[in-house]
């Protein structure tokens, strides 16, 4: 582990030949490799739009094409700035294909930098309608925990706890064919207003804390089951 | 600049390799005696020069207190983790070891990169020697399941051999790359990699693009504890237990006796490869030969447990890149202990496929590394390597909770940012502390390092301290912090957790070319001089068997002469007469080295040295 030296941002003038630079990634006048530009975001790395809906295989090749652009095996004979800025530049690359194939890390991504996520105090709260079957399942939960202490008979309680695993697990799949549909819709909304957008996005939102909150349940209880 | 180079810094034994600037081929670059493969064994002579590969390895039985072998497992390891290794290798290890474990050979102290080093200037003397050229830069292989720590050892170790190293390259990526050239292979491909030491998964796809061939790593996995060494330490507790029963000789489990029981077991292990009984006969102190024959069907069944540890890592890994066996086009085999028909077996059950098996296991990394070498050195221009990082990268929260902020399998270089405040008026400081590993608590994780953010007194909330970890192509961490208020970087004093600094790194590198600065035919001197007190300990102790009786009288005196022309030889400075003579004394111990095998055996051992049996 060592410690790497901070680059600060100059966006927009070539740190090499000082001209103003117009591509993205290396600079339209001298070819030297360029600072991430604050603007660029995932999409615009990708130079795609701001849409959910993703491409695969076109998000692999323009994946690919950037890495040998990007790639630090490009800069091991350059100076030490264009070394440090390919490591850089190469580790936004990787980080935004890893954010933009997950179809759930990209929904967080996009309403991290419209601002619109909010994790907040719901996080650790149930949502309403599933309160009463959360509060049976810790019950059972509690009660398995208890017996495995005490050397108790476990069996009825694992069935009961399958079954509620079982159960979330569907709840999971809900949510997921929930978030798909948020997403279209947010795809279709791309020229909307931005109150329209904004409710997609509250929606969307609310969609990743209750996905997140029913996943943890069921990470919870495969423990306990383990 | 000098040449360059590729090295599998294995932990039983390394190799160096180049391209040739014409074709690209790789091929390995052979030592002193011939063989590419050197053992990674170091031994500190009396005399207080350093010896390295077999003239050491010869070492392990007449010096084992100033030799040690397979010092790769403990690279990047603190004294707690090496708790299981010291009851079954026999480390030294310094009592003042603390983060940084220090061995002892002989009368000096050396810390793992130190030993590493020794082997990694031994085959840069190997390749300027070959090449009549400085050496300077290198490629050098570790296991993909390596960790920040250990990779970091390994980088430390090139430092003081000095070599500058382009890049540290997992072990099955770059067998993958030595295999690409060579089978030109198109999509998924696995490489399933058993060496000495360590096993590794790696589940890679290789794409072809209008750029050029891209290897790009899906997902990789395995035991950094798990290889060869195993089933050596296996058959020689279970063949201790059985002379223990049978001759009531119990023996200290590192002593001469062990090494050399050891020695017989490797080759028995080798000859079960080749065919399906072979004899084990060990002569013990008290004059009697133990002899035992081996099926293979028995070597298997021991051996079972140790090959199906590997499943997991290979389950995993294909579940990480969401594969199935049958979606899995090639499969690689690579290191020693794949040419166990068993292991063969296995893998190919598992794919429903035939493992590939064309190029030497041994070798077959430092191919890799010479070509990935080969593609530094000269820019990409047509291959690219895209690897991943095999643990998650995780930081320390409330309770001793891990929040993991780069999952493992993610393309390297790969970096997440976090954000970091006060929570208490006039703090002036935020720890952190930054962690590898699978485990949802830190205690069960790897703790690569702890920090402070150092930050002037301000109302809680106040600060804004964002902190860049980043993985760089190498799998290894670096950590940048940014002061978002004033935008200015923030220096950040990063302790490792395990780890040597870079004025400890410094120091070692001088004192590691002092090590260096003997002249060539003084190092040859000392080795010739080596092989030749190894080789007449050995005629000595066959002398005293009672074999000898079935030798003429014309052969007895022959042993004597060259005995006796080989000490006086020993005992001057010409390393081509030493060497002369040693070949000599060899040729005229055969029909002895014979004799104290039984028929059966010398078959298998025709043409073998005395040393060597």
């Amino acid at each position: 582990m060592s410690t790497a030296p901070t680059s600060t941002n100059t966006p927009l003038v070539c740190w090499n030949c000082h001209e103003r630079t117009v591509g993205t990634h290396f600079c339209s006048a001298c070819g030297k490799l360029q600072q991430i530009p604050q603007s660029l975001d995932y999409f615009a790395l990708f130079e795609m739009p701001k849409k959910l809906w993703i491409e695969m295989d076109g998000l692999e090749q323009k994946f690919l094409q950037l890495s040998w652009k990007l790639h630090p095996d490009n800069f091991v004979n350059a100076t030490e700035m264009e070394r440090e800025l390919s490591l850089q530049r190469s580790s936004e690359l990787n980080d935004a294909y890893r954010t933009l194939r997950d179809p759930v890390g990209r929904v967080e991504y996009l309403l991290g930098i419209e601002g619109e996520r909010k994790e907040g105090e719901k996080k650790q709260q149930a949502p309403p309608e599933l309160l009463e079957e959360v509060f049976e399942l810790n019950e059972s939960l509690d009660e398995l925990r208890e017996a495995k202490e005490s050397g108790g008979d476990l069996t009825a309680l694992r069935v009961s706890l399958e079954a509620a695993r079982g159960n979330f697990q569907e709840k999971l799949v809900e949510v997921d064919g929930q978030l798909q549909s948020a997403a279209r819709d947010w795809d279709a909304a791309l020229t909307a207003d931005s109150a329209a957008r904004k409710k997609i996005m509250a929606r969307l939102n609310e969609l990743l804390n209750r996905r997140s909150y029913i996943r943890n349940l069921v990470t919870n209880v495969q423990k306990e089951l383990l | 600049m000098g040449r360059i180079v590729g090295i599998d810094l294995g932990t039983t034994n390394s190799l160096v390799a180049y391209a040739d600037s014409q074709t690209g081929q790789p091929k390995c670059i052979p030592g002193p005696y011939g063989d590419t493969l050197c053992p990674s064994v170091v031994s500190l002579d009396p005399d207080g020069s350093i010896i390295v590969g077999e003239p050491a390895r010869r070492r392990l039985l007449t010096q084992p207190e100033r030799t040690i072998y397979s010092v790769k497992r403990l690279m990047g390891r603190g004294p707690s983790d090496i708790q299981t290794e010291l009851k079954l290798f026999p480390f030294r290890i310094d009592p003042s070891s603390k983060n940084v474990i220090r061995v002892v050979l002989g009368d000096k102290i050396f810390t793992p990169p130190e030993i590493s080093a020794f082997i990694l200037r031994e085959l840069k003397n190997w390749a300027e020697a070959f090449f009549g050229e400085a050496v300077d830069r290198a490629v050098i292989t570790v296991p993909a399941y390596f960790n920040d720590a250990q990779r970091q050892a390994t980088k430390d170790a090139g430092k003081i051999a000095g070599l500058g190293v382009l890049r540290l390259v997992n072990e099955p990526t770059a067998a993958a790359l030595a295999y690409g050239l060579h089978e030109k292979q198109r999509g998924k491909v696995a490489v399933y990699d058993l060496g000495g030491g360590t096993f590794d998964i790696s589940i890679l796809k290789l794409i072809s693009t209008n750029d050029g061939d891209i290897y790009q790593v899906l997902s990789t996995n395995g035991d950094t504890h798990l290889g060869g060494d195993d089933i050596d330490n296996l058959l020689q507790a279970f063949v201790h237990e059985l002379i223990l029963q049978q001759d009531e000789i119990d023996f200290s489990p590192h002593g001469e006796l062990a090494q050399e029981l050891r020695k017989s077991l490797i080759s028995l292990k080798h000859q079960l490869s080749e065919a399906e009984t072979a004899t084990l006969r060990f002569p013990l102190p008290n004059g009697s030969v133990f002899v035992r024959e081996f099926t293979r069907g028995e070597f298997e069944a021991l051996i079972r447990p140790i090959v199906d540890r590997t499943i997991v890592p290979l389950k995993q890994a294909l579940a990480d890149a969401q594969l199935k066996p049958a979606d899995i086009e090639e499969v690689v085999l690579v290191g020693g202990t794949t040419r166990t028909p068993l292991v063969r077996r296995m893998v190919q059950e598992f794919f429903d496929r035939k493992p590939h098996t064309e190029l030497n296991p041994d070798e077959v990394v430092a191919l890799g590394a010479a070509v990935q070498a080969n593609i530094l050195d000269r820019g990409v221009n047509n291959m690219l390597l895209l690897d991943v990082t095999p643990l998650s990268l995780g930081i320390e929260t409330y309770g001793g909770a891990v929040a993991k902020i780069i999952p493992r399998n993610s393309t390297i270089p790969a970096s997440a940012q976090e954000l970091y405040t006060t929570g208490v008026d006039n703090q002036t400081g935020i720890d952190i502390h930054v962690l590898q590993g699978e485990r949802e608590l830190a205690k069960d994780c790897r703790s690569l390092a702890r920090f402070t953010l150092k930050v002037p007194p301000a109302p809680a909330g106040l600060q804004r301290i964002e902190v860049r970890f980043l993985i760089d192509a190498n799998g290894i961490l670096q950590v940048a912090a940014k002061d978002l208020r004033t935008g200015e970087g923030h220096s950040i004093e990063v302790q490792p957790s395990y780890g040597i600094n870079d004025s400890e790194i410094e120091r070692m590198l001088e004192e590691s070319i002092e090590y260096a600065e003997q002249d060539f035919a003084e190092r040859q001197l000392i080795e010739a001089r080596t092989e030749a007190e190894s080789i007449l300990t050995a005629t000595a102790k066959a002398l005293a068997n009672p074999q000898v009786a079935g030798l003429s009288a014309e052969e007895g005196a022959k042993i004597a002469a060259s005995v006796a022309a080989l000490q006086e030889a020993a005992a001057g400075s010409d390393y081509k007469l030493i060497r002369k003579r040693i070949d000599e004394l060899n040729h005229a111990t055969e029909h002895l080295a014979e004799l104290l095998m039984n028929s059966a055996v010398s078959t298998a051992l025709e043409g073998r040295k005395l040393a060597e049996v």
